[in-house]
Formats: structure tokens, sequence, C-alpha cells
């Protein structure tokens, strides 16, 4: 089976099943994406993020459907006690006013359990379905999302989530770098300045699909469906 | 131009000229803390009949950065103690490390990795075309990363041996800005090293990707880092205790 994508139809094989294929969900948090979270916190737009809110929940939608199929949340966030936060990375944030680790409008920017870092209500994991916690923009530096993907399996990725340019790009260069045959669904997926955004998924596409494919939620949900309805 | 951060941290430090803020963040540039990071200036990526040529792009966008580098590494070659590492992009002969899809891809646009090329088999070790270009080869001493994919980190010891020697800042240069440069920028930043990209020595088959590239480097207040150039790292690399 393969997806429509460009610029070449997905998976590049188009060995594409339930039990091959995982749905990266990335930081869907208030904090990226809601009023009162980091991203807003800094001046950013923060339509710009919650713009793949609605896409991204008929997807999640029509992946729930499809029996076998995993689905990976991941997100953003520090320890308590900032043990696993990077001295620069402090020292940047709190350089344009959004320390984290300090104390915002739902609770403390970033932090592992607090409000702001947890994700959105729309698209809050369901049970059975996989979260990470990552100290980094990368989802397998520092997690467990390899050894998860290995023993499952896992060979082709779908893409989404925020922010395009940093978190979604970051990981998406990860994955390729190991191996994984990845689909960045533009719809599903938002950054902070439009532009990035769109530079991110040209650079994706250069060189014969030099990180892979670009999508979007359309055709993915057809193929999400046309494997339920082979699963009866 | 070299400032003294007195403010920061201790009487000496020194900071560079850099965008969006002075590199690095906390004044502390010292030769013992620092490395130089060359990227894949390898015949393949800059040089004729290599395997950027054979995919049709223009050479000069990556051979642009040859000069500024030489300039560079002559620089940093005189400092007491600073560690200078070049990586390289290719696969084991065999292709016992080359992921299905990345070889799949490389067929379809014509240039198949392990394929005869002009130089060689395409992005193999040992060939010609694979090799660093004899203007910037590696001196005695410095350290050469063998690795398989864009990222300098994936599959290498790299950051056992940045760890080993105490490493905290990475100056990056080499090729390409928006691929290998940017994936091992991303690495990098995610394991706490605060690092500084040059553009006069990096370069894009692209144009566009290459300006967006180091564009995304200053966002969030440097969310990867910050950008400057050859003029002001080989100014601070002067100042810092010579060999004798």
């Amino acid at each position: 089976m393969f997806i429509e994508a460009s610029p070449y139809p997905w998976p590049y094989d188009g060995n594409l099943s339930a039990e091959n294929t995982a749905l990266l969900v990335i930081d869907m948090q208030a904090d990226f994406v809601s009023k009162g979270g980091w991203v807003d916190q800094q001046g950013y737009d923060i339509a710009l993020t919650a713009r793949a809110i609605k896409p991204l929940q008929r997807l999640l939608e029509a992946a729930r459907a499809v029996k076998g199929f995993t689905i990976i949340h991941t997100r953003e966030g520090h320890r308590p006690d900032l043990s696993d936060l990077p001295e620069n990375k402090l020292w940047r944030s709190q350089r344009i006013g959004a320390a984290i680790g300090s104390q915002g409008p739902l609770g403390r920017l970033l932090i592992r359990g607090e409000k702001g870092w947890d994700i959105i209500p729309e698209l809050y994991p369901e049970p059975g379905e996989i979260i990470v916690d990552k100290p980094g923009k990368g989802a397998f530096y520092a997690t467990d999302l390899e050894a998860i993907l290995r023993k499952r399996n896992i060979r082709n990725l779908l893409f989404t989530g925020v922010t395009t340019d940093c978190c979604v790009s970051t990981t998406l260069r990860d994955a390729n770098d190991r191996g994984y045959e990845c689909l960045t669904l533009e719809d599903c997926t938002g950054a902070t300045i439009f532009a990035n955004h769109e530079s991110t998924l040209s650079t994706i596409q250069t060189t014969g699909g030099l990180f892979g494919c670009v999508s979007s939620s359309g055709p993915v949900i057809e193929a999400l469906r046309q494997l339920a309805q082979r699963q009866g | 131009m070299i400032r003294l951060t007195r403010e920061r941290k201790g009487p000496t430090m020194a900071t560079i000229s850099s965008r969006p803020y002075a590199w690095p963040y906390n004044g502390d540039l010292r030769a013992e803390n620092t490395a130089l990071l060359v990227i894949d200036m390898q015949t393949d990526f800059c040089g004729k009949g290599g395997y950027v040529d054979c995919m049709g792009y223009d050479i000069a966008l990556t051979a642009r950065a040859i000069e500024p580098i030489k300039k560079l590494l002559q620089a940093a070659r005189q400092v007491q103690g600073l560690t200078i590492i070049h990586t390289r992009e290719g696969h084991r002969p065999d292709l016992s490390d080359l992921p299905a899809n990345k070889r799949w891809r490389s067929a379809q646009i014509g240039a198949e990795i392990g394929a005869p090329g002009p130089m060689g088999r395409i992005l193999v070790r040992g060939e010609k075309g694979w090799d660093i270009i004899p203007e910037l080869y590696p001196e005695p001493g410095e350290i050469i990363i063998d690795k398989p994919g864009k990222g300098s980190f994936c599959a290498t010891d790299l950051e056992m041996i940045l760890r080993q020697k105490g490493i905290e800042n990475l100056i990056l240069t080499g090729i390409t800005t928006d691929v290998c440069v940017h994936t091992t920028m991303r690495e990098a930043n995610d394991r706490g090293f605060e690092c500084v990209v040059l553009e006069d020595c990096t370069g894009a088959t692209d144009w566009g990707n290459h300006e967006a590239a180091l564009k995304m480097v200053t966002m969030q207040g440097g969310v990867f880092g910050a950008v400057s150039d050859s003029e002001q790292i080989i100014r601070a690399l002067a100042a810092l205790p010579q060999k004798p």
C-alpha cells in the first residue's frame, strides 16, 4: 500500500501495515499550543502551532480504529529539580523572559507534572498509547523511544505535532539516520514562524526525499481506513 | 570582535560577536573546552565527480566553504590544546550499515550509494570520492569520525570523545548547512553542547536552504545556539595561548 506524498509515493517500497507503522504525535502540550503556555509566554502567535489540533483529532480517530496500530505521544519537559536541564538551555530561556522552571500562568514552564507541560485534552493519549517524555528537542535522545520502536519492529513513522522546524524536524532527522521511513504531515504540524514551517517541509523533499516524504492528513486517513477495513 | 565579559564569569572570559547572542553564553571560551568540527569536506560533497556533482547540483555552493575553512584551520592549528575533529559520511564496502531506504532514494536520483562513479564507489569508505579533500586534509593528532548518517553523533564515538576531553563548546563548519551540519548541531544542542555555526564556512546545495538553516538557529533566543563567521572565530583563536 502506498500513500500519496511528495517527492514519491510513501513508503518507498509500499510495505505499509498496521504492525510496522507508528503515528508519532510530538509535543502537543499546552506549553506549545495554548494560551499561557511557554510559546505564548515568549510572545509567539499560538494560532500557528494550534492549527495542527483539528487535523490531528481526525487523524487520531482514524488511527485508533486500526487494531494493533502503534500511537506514540511525546512531551518535552524537565524534572522538577532541573537536573536534566542543560545550563545553556536554561540561560537562553531566561534571556527571552520565559525561564524554564519559572512560574507561568499554567504552572512552572516546561516542568513535568505541571498543567502547561501536559498534552492538551483534545488530543490526550488513550490507554494503550505510549507516552515518551524527553528532555530535548529530539525524541530519541535520553529516551527509550528507539528501544520501543525496535521491539515492535516498527519501520514506518508518521510525523505530526509541533513545532515543525524544532522538535518535529530534530526527531525526523534522528529517525531518518536510524533508517526509519518517515512521512511528515503538513497540516498536522506547525511552527512559530510560518516561513520556517515551509522551509522545513522543503528541505525534507530535496534530493529525492532527503528525510522522507511530505503529505497531509487526508491521504493518511484514507490509508488508515483501508487498513481498518482489511481487518474487518 | 572579542569582548571581555567580566560581568559574566571570571576576569578573563571572552565571547565572540555572533547572533542572537555573544557566544558562548557563559563567556567560558578556552582551548581546553572547545572543539572545531569540520563536517564532511569530502570530494563526494564539494568536488568534481563526487556524489553531489553526480546528482546535478552546483558544487560551487558547497565548495564556497573551502577557502574560509582553510584559513580557520590554519589559525586553529596554532592554538595550544584546541581539539580539531573532522567527519566523513560514508558506508562500509559491504553496505551493511546502509539503510535500505537511503540506498533506494539515492538510486532514484541516479547516484546510488555503492555504485561506481567517476571518483570510485559513491559514498563508500576507502574510495577516492569519499575522502576529505587535500586542501583540508586532517593533520596528525586531529580526530576523524566516520559516520553512516547525516548526524555525527548517531552510531559513532563522537560523544564519548567530547565528554572525555571535557569539551563544552563546539564550532561547527562544513557541509551541507541544512543537512549534515544542522543534524549534527541539533544532536549536539540536545546533549547540552554550546554551539556556534559559521556562515561562511558552511554551504548547502540550495542557497535558500542555507539561509533558512542559519535563521532557524537564531529563533527563540538561539534555539540551537548562535551564528557567526570565520573572521570572528579567528580573532578569538588568536587571543588564546598559542603553540610555542
